[in-house]
């Protein structure tokens, strides 16, 4: 092949890589747009407020999803863990805890979730699938046996105000996606743990011939995404004043999907922090969008469907025509 | 026995069956099989040998129609025919058995040999019959083999026998053997033999490839030679001898692009002392500051077994490894790497790259590290390390952030052999650096070698081509079956006499 050969290819593919970035970011805006035009109500405060309220925590999810993907692997357990870590800050608040020492043991608890994903793929040999499966059933098992099934009410009243507040007219909920957002930007992107995750999920052989440490990326990976969930957990407690074990149930097929919508390849390797941010909230503007037109909600998840459908195409073209 | 050979289409012993000519393949690049003139007798062994990377396989993959031509003729019986497709030259009665096994390991034994002719009744599997029948020709063919168990808990050897089997039962009537006894014992092997004989007896004309000049020597009607996509000659096997085939197979014009350049060996980094592990057996070098040590041997001779030991990949059975004098314990490719070891792997697809990523992440994958600063990578030293290395390498690559997937072979290999160059490692081990990369990436590869040589590092490199290995190496390590057969000061043995030792001749 001749240079000018591969010069003229890599130009495109760059090329093709920004117009991918751009059409998501269009694609939201001409939502936006159309729903503006549609209803009445899209572009009002309230509104716009609760939108963003909705889509950040699946985008939370989906930042943490994302790590995982990215080495290859999928995490299961997220929507599991949401609800179980609800439950647990619940009971922690009504116990007396104060809310500092209430967050950071129920994100200490995340973080032994994910070790322990970590352990049974690298140690037990398990697929990353299975392992967060199993979890995924058994948080929720774990998790109504600690309340009887029954829903844990939370009565700290500054915990929940959290949920409902503004910070410069923007909700604070939304704020939590630009507080886990940046790091994580830098992690992927300007670190060189994130240059590791890839090269894991590219090929993990090379990698290791390479001299970088497989099993601890793999445990990292793990631990980010189950850590990210578990903050979700005391958001959505924050949000709907409850721990409820069966919370959040489907919310790691959100999760995948905002990723995979943002440009995440399931193969591993390729993978951003705002493409999943997008990815969650243009899952969230159609389902609000859907709410306002009085779109049977059965549609919405057909409409999901098809949009990961067309998608993830979109994606497989771009990726033959790179090799 | 299904599916026999119908004798009235089968022509008579020593009347041409396949003819080739002026049969050429090119790739980019490279001229992997210049154009050949052969004619294959009906019922005839016809074995084929040359160095590694002399056009064999490519060969092999032109006659059972896994790759098109470039030009040229074959005909079959006669008749031209395309061998556009590997379905063609089967219907044809083409087939080939590979040195790796294509068959499916979770399957039983007589599953895989009736795969795709199962026997069927009422639209059922007929599993049992399949079975006893399969234990039938097994037992026919001379095979001590249960029919009935997963081929994948057989020995690499056994399933290269149930291989043969299976295209023997198929109506074959130009069956190729590629290397078919690298992985064999001594009693696999000559059960294969006497599977050929039958074979060849049953008038089925058979093309074996092989290194091994015993075999060739032992099976052979006719031997053609292969040397660097040409095809050199054709002799019958009583009109030739080994040292003959020999000169045939090296290529005596050794160019100008193996420079070397001598240094005065330093100290010892490496020494090895009867080390045993799985696929080699005792072996003990030392590597020097400012050497190259050279292994050389047939492929499966064990020294890839033996690199990747020393990596820290496998574990050692026996035997003792001293670093800069001081026994050590490398248990892990970490250890190794902390030690520094580097290790260029043979595989660059499997083991050696990150295809779908960029170039400059690839090059310093081993050195983020010294690139980062509390794990941050910033002000553009990232940058300036690929780009620094993509112009010392000479790595032809629009920029840094291109996809390692979109170089060419011999670039790639280039980032494989240059990621360790500012890493610091004190050894390093090359295992067939220069695989299927054109002349000119290989002088490159050799300039690298050089340098690192200057910088006082010493080197271990495993090469099949045997100009390469004699020409760029200080010491001379020959290895056959697992051992250390005999090593050899710069220039002080003829190629002939490392290619006898190799073969054991």
């Amino acid at each position: 092949m001749t240079d000018v050969n591969i010069k003229t290819q890599s130009r495109r593919r760059g090329q093709i890589q920004f117009l991918f970035g751009l059409t998501l970011l269009g694609l939201l805006l001409l939502l936006w747009a159309i729903l503006a035009f549609a209803t009445p109500n899209f572009w009002s405060t309230n509104n716009i407020s609760n939108l963003l309220r909705q889509g950040s925590m699946t985008a939370i999810l989906a930042i943490g999803q994302t790590f995982v993907i990215i080495t290859g692997g999928i995490d299961l357990s997220v929507g599991a863990i949401v609800g179980f870590t609800s439950v647990v800050a619940a009971m922690l608040l009504e116990a007396g805890f104060p809310i500092w020492a209430a967050c950071l043991i129920t994100l200490g608890i995340g973080v032994a979730i994910g070790l322990f994903h970590g352990f049974g793929i690298v140690r037990l040999g398990l697929p990353p699938f299975i392992i967060t499966l199993a979890t995924l059933t058994s948080l929720r098992g774990i998790g109504l046996l600690m309340t009887n099934g029954a829903t844990i009410s939370i009565t700290n009243d500054t915990f929940t105000a959290f949920s409902r507040a503004d910070f410069l007219g923007v909700p604070s909920l939304f704020w939590m996606v630009i507080l886990v957002g940046v790091p994580s930007y830098v992690f992927l992107h300007h670190s060189r743990w994130g240059r590791y995750l890839f090269s894991v999920g590219s090929n993990a052989e090379a990698a290791r011939l390479s001299g970088v440490n497989v099993r601890r990326m793999i445990y990292l990976a793990y631990t980010l995404s189950a850590l990210c969930a578990s903050f979700v957990g005391l958001l959505l407690a924050a949000r709907i004043g409850i721990g409820n074990a069966t919370q959040a149930e489907g919310w790691e097929l959100q999760a995948i999907a905002s990723s995979v919508i943002g440009g995440t390849s399931l193969f591993g390797a390729v993978g951003s922090i705002h493409g999943p941010l997008l990815g969650a909230f243009i899952l969230a503007t159609i389902n609000n969008g859907a709410n306002l037109l009085n779109v049977n909600s059965f549609w919405q998840r057909i409409i999901t469907g098809v949009l990961i459908i067309v998608i993830v195409y979109f994606d497989q073209l771009r990726r033959r025509g790179r090799s | 026995m299904l599916d026999h050979p119908d004798p009235k289409t089968q022509p008579p012993r020593g009347v041409p069956i396949l003819e080739l000519r002026g049969l050429e393949k090119r790739y980019v690049g490279t001229h992997a099989l210049k154009p050949a003139d052969l004619v294959f007798h009906a019922g005839e062994i016809h074995a084929i040998v040359g160095e590694n990377g002399a056009g064999k396989s490519t060969l092999i993959k032109l006659l059972t129609g896994v790759i098109p031509r470039t030009s040229g003729e074959v005909f079959w019986q006669g008749q031209p025919v395309a061998l556009a497709s590997p379905t063609e030259a089967m219907a044809l009665g083409i087939n080939a058995v590979h040195q790796e096994v294509v068959l499916c390991r979770h399957l039983s034994v007589a599953a895989n040999m009736f795969l795709g002719e199962e026997k069927v009744r009422y639209g059922l599997m007929q599993r049992r019959r399949m079975e006893a029948d399969a234990q039938q020709i097994l037992h026919d063919l001379g095979f001590d083999l249960p029919a009935d168990v997963l081929l994948g808990d057989l020995t690499i050897g056994q399933q290269q026998l149930i291989a043969a089997a299976r295209a023997a039962i198929r109506g074959t009537r130009f069956l190729i053997f590629d290397e078919p006894t690298a992985y064999l014992t001594r009693r696999e092997a000559a059960q294969l033999f006497a599977l050929i004989r039958r074979l060849e007896k049953d008038g089925v004309t058979i093309v074996y490839i092989s290194h091994r000049m015993e075999e060739v020597f032992e099976l052979a009607t006719r031997v053609s030679v292969l040397r660097d996509g040409t095809l050199v000659g054709t002799r019958t096997i009583g009109q030739t001898n080994e040292t003959e085939l020999i000169a045939m197979m090296i290529n005596r014009s050794i160019e100008q692009i193996y420079h070397k350049e001598h240094y005065t060996p330093g100290r010892p980094i490496l020494e090895t002392t009867g080390l045993s592990g799985a696929g080699f057996e005792d072996i003990s070098i030392t590597v020097r500051e400012g050497e190259i040590v050279g292994l050389y041997g047939l492929i499966g001779a064990g020294r890839s077994e033996f690199v990747t030991t020393v990596f820290g990949r496998h574990k050692r059975s026996a035997g003792t490894i001293k670093w800069d004098g001081k026994p050590v314990d490398i248990r892990s490719e970490r250890d190794a790497i902390d030690l520094g070891i580097a290790l260029a792997p043979e595989s660059r697809r499997d083991q050696g790259l990150c295809l779908n990523l960029p170039v400059g992440l690839n090059l310093n994958l081993p050195i983020y590290e010294r690139l980062s600063n509390g794990g941050l990578l910033y002000g553009g030293g990232e940058a300036e390390a690929a780009d620094r290395q993509i112009a010392g390498l000479r790595i032809k690559t629009p920029t840094r952030s291109a996809l390692a997937s979109s170089l060419s072979g011999g670039n790639q290999q280039k980032i494989v052999v240059g990621k360790w160059l500012n890493h610091g490692a004190k050894l390093f081990i090359f295992d067939e650096p220069t695989v299927g990369v054109d002349v000119g990436t290989k002088a490159e590869i050799y300039r690298l070698f050089s340098d690192l040589l200057r910088q006082g590092a010493g080197i271990i490199l495993i090469s099949s081509y045997l100009p390469e290995a004699y020409e760029l190496s200080d010491t001379l390590h020959v290895f056959r079956r697992g051992r250390l057969v005999s090593s050899h000061g710069y220039h002080s043995v003829s190629h002939e006499e490392i290619l006898a030792r190799a073969i054991g001749v």
